[in-house]
């Protein structure tokens, strides 16, 4: 069985390897593309390497280093914890060559196993960029004995573990019980919103257990939070014992329950692995059809039809391409009921200032969320084997996007207009500057949008093998978000700053401005680049 | 009906990056009413040559021309008279079969009534019908073949390309595809098709290709090329 797992995994990663592509393909425009993928990662990479670094600082100043190895993980945790789950279905369940990899003799448990180790593997780099980044920033400030760092680095291997474990259990039980419907996708897709959508308040219920009065300032609240978390999660707490003392059980422990839980796990799962599987992979069919008026559309429109089914047609995209949506509509909704400040208060850890001041940010808190995915980020790579269908139609390359990218704005702006007029009414904003953030709101639409695309096209990859790779993985997605969320999070903090001293409406104005040029500036460069695809 | 040359392949070669070319100095003229036959080996070069005609895959070297228009550069002019499908018909598997087809129509901009009876015209003729509410990804490979047939025949084609078709389609729908193919042929439309089926394309076509490793080795029409012989006898002949 290991001989065949490991076998299994070594074709897997050798069949999406970016580097097994550079290595064997002749054409130079491919291999251009895999060491422009492998600049992008690398910058990503670095920037949450200086992410995880800046908090590090922020722990030192604050006389809290020692909260660090806790933080680590408990970030790594979540992080993958949420990822995996969200992956589940396409990388565990429901993955394309599943008739071709069962029709070989491997058993369920091995294959089921082997697509975990798998995820776990593409996903390491990651979780290792934040863990070695925060070890430096540890050593630098802590000044530990030299015994830690590989104690570090070897668990950093079986952090990620448990909570992958955990979030594949889920997955495997929203598979489950999915699978018993006809509608299994629709099924799947609630069940996976539902179970995302608890993990992001989570947060505030661990904090609303541990009710620790107020401190006096965010970090040292922040690290209060995070030693409570640790208390509830024991891994957690075993990596930072494990770092901090070092204590060799708490080593052990998180090495021992990590193996002894992934080898029980797929126990279970391999049990109705297949059933599962042929339950997903089955379609409903009522061969009922009966010819009604047909209805005619422009290009554009039934492009972005088409584009409306692909998203609706599949889990993985429907939760990572809406899942912005739906949390910048719960915001509003949420904001709305119980008003601006005390969100404000509870999301800040009631630091001390005024919640009017944030006022001018509302746009770009709705932002966060709405552009946290252009789906024009990833539909040209979503396009994979279905190329040719465009290819051999008499639709221009730009017509092919424009279709892309209305879709796209029919998906952002009425969440983006629905999230902002919900906030400002709750906030008490003025209608006339209410009615010039939803303006600020559709330019943001409009940017992320033509920018999603300017990234999609360039690093368009059709020859995946699992949609997940371009939605969740994909070079296109992962330089479209980060720098667009790192970026809103900055805009946050200028607009708080600027939003004293220049009057909102007119910081405003000048923001609608910057980012409709900007969008404009994107939309040219995304049809020059249709031009050449 | 005046003849007319619907494709013309000029020297058209293609390498992907190695030493040997999967397309080397092809030539060939398909003209308005021919059905025209391209066989060889796989691997022999048949789909890299059809994919080029089609402008799905892109090539430097030589030159297409359909009804007089460049693949390269007047794409949008040879893809509006064409009709192109593959050998395994990858479709949109989230749409249903009547959303996939409206898809195409939107394309070729057919209106609401002409589409409306040529879909149902052909879905009838391929007994599909019931099954077009229903997804693609629900589809039989088969079925999924008879939809792609279908959308290349709506727009009514000046040119149909076809790899391999007859490959997964149960006997009647064979039959029902070259009878089609007849039809159009008499209206004056080209049929150029890659196949393995040497009985079918004997039968079926007034001209024929046969490529190797590339480089087309035979080409006319039928009784040029086979002089009295059967087609399997001249292709085993030429491919010595």
């Amino acid at each position: 069985m290991i001989k065949d797992g490991i076998l299994l995994l070594k074709t897997l990663l050798l069949s999406t390897s970016q580097i097994n592509i550079y290595r064997h393909t002749t054409d130079q425009k491919k291999k251009k593309k895999v060491v422009v993928s492998f600049i992008g990662l690398i910058c990503l990479y670095t920037m949450l390497m200086a992410y995880s670094i800046s908090m590090c600082i922020g722990y030192g100043a604050y006389g809290l280093i020692d909260g660090t190895p806790v933080m680590c993980a408990l970030v790594i945790t979540a992080w993958a914890f949420l990822f995996t789950f969200l992956k589940t279905n396409g990388y565990l369940f429901n993955f394309r060559e599943y008739d071709m990899l069962m029709a070989l003799p491997f058993d369920t448990e091995t294959v089921a196993a082997c697509k975990f180790l798998y995820m776990y593997v593409k996903s390491l780099p990651w979780y290792l960029s934040v863990s070695i980044a925060m070890m430096a920033g540890y050593g630098y400030y802590a000044r530990p004995s030299a015994v830690v760092y590989p104690i570090w680095l070897i668990l950093t291997l079986f952090v990620p573990v448990i909570p992958m474990l955990a979030a594949s259990f889920l997955g495997f039980i929203v598979a489950r019980i999915s699978s018993g419907f006809k509608k299994n996708n629709i099924i799947q897709t609630v069940l996976t919103f539902a179970f995302v959508i608890f993990c992001f308040s989570l947060r505030y219920i661990i904090d609303a257990l541990f009710e620790n009065g107020k401190a006096e300032d965010t970090f040292e609240q922040i690290s209060v939070a995070t030693g409570s978390a640790a208390r509830i999660y024991l891994p957690a707490k075993w990596f930072s014992d494990a770092v901090l003392k070092p204590d060799i059980v708490g080593m052990l422990l998180l090495i021992a329950v990590s193996t002894a839980l992934f080898a029980v796990l797929f126990r279970i799962v391999g049990r109705s692995y297949r059933n599962i599987n042929s339950a997903l992979k089955s379609h409903a069919a009522a061969r009922n059809f009966k010819m009604t008026g047909q209805k005619k559309h422009s290009v554009v429109q039934t492009i972005a039809y088409k584009e409306f089914r692909r998203m609706t047609g599949s889990t993985n995209y429907m939760v990572n391409g809406a899942l912005g949506m739906i949390l910048a509509a719960l915001l509003g909704i949420v904001t709305l009921i119980m008003g601006f400040d005390k969100i404000v208060a509870m999301v800040t850890q009631n630091a001390p200032f005024d919640a009017a001041i944030l006022q001018p940010t509302i746009p770009f808190i709705v932002y966060f969320c709405v552009g946290m995915m252009a789906t024009t980020a990833c539909s040209p790579s979503l396009e994979g084997k279905n190329y040719w269908i465009v290819q051999s139609l008499p639709i221009s390359k730009k017509t092919l996007y424009q279709g892309k990218m209305t879709f796209n704005m029919y998906l952002s702006v009425p969440f983006m207009t629905f999230a902002i007029v919900c906030m400002c009414i709750s906030a008490k904003v003025p209608v006339s500057e209410t009615l010039i953030y939803i303006v600020l709101g559709f330019m943001l639409c409009c940017f992320s949008t033509a920018w999603g695309c300017v990234c999609g096209i360039k690093h368009m990859r059709l020859d995946w093998e699992n949609e997940m790779e371009v939605i969740k993985q994909g070079t296109a997605v992962a330089i479209y978000l980060f720098p667009n969320m790192i970026a809103t999070m900055g805009l946050c903090v200028l607009m708080t700053v600027l939003g004293r001293h220049v009057d909102h409406v007119l910081l405003a104005l000048i923001l609608i401005v910057i980012t409709g040029v900007l969008a404009a500036l994107s939309y040219m460069r995304a049809m020059a680049l249709a031009e050449r695809t | 009906m005046s003849e007319k040359a619907m494709l013309e392949i000029r020297n058209y070669s293609k390498s992907y990056g190695g030493e040997k070319k999967a397309a080397d100095d092809v030539s060939l003229t398909v003209m308005s009413g021919d059905i025209y036959g391209f066989i060889g080996h796989n691997g022999a070069g048949k789909s890299t040559t059809i994919r080029a005609v089609v402008g799905v895959l892109d090539f430097t070297e030589g030159e297409i021309f359909i009804d007089g228009h460049s693949v390269k550069t007047e794409p949008m002019e040879c893809k509006k008279v064409t009709a192109y499908i593959p050998d395994n018909p990858d479709l949109y598997e989230n749409l249903t079969g009547i959303q996939y087809l409206n898809f195409i129509a939107d394309v070729f901009d057919i209106g609401a009534a002409e589409r409306e009876e040529r879909i149902k015209k052909y879905a009838d003729t391929f007994e599909i019908t019931d099954a077009l509410g229903d997804q693609i990804g629900s589809y039989s490979h088969g079925m999924k073949q008879k939809v792609a047939i279908i959308s290349a025949l709506i727009h009514e084609p000046r040119l149909l390309v076809l790899d391999e078709p007859f490959v997964g389609l149960d006997p009647k729908a064979t039959f029902t595809l070259k009878e089609i193919m007849h039809d159009m042929c008499a209206k004056g439309t080209a049929v150029f098709f890659s196949t393995h089926v040497l009985d079918v394309a004997e039968k079926l076509c007034n001209k024929v290709a046969i490529i190797k490793q590339g480089r087309i080795i035979a080409s006319g029409t039928m009784e040029e090329l086979t002089e009295g012989h059967s087609l399997e006898e001249t292709f085993l002949e030429a491919d010595k």
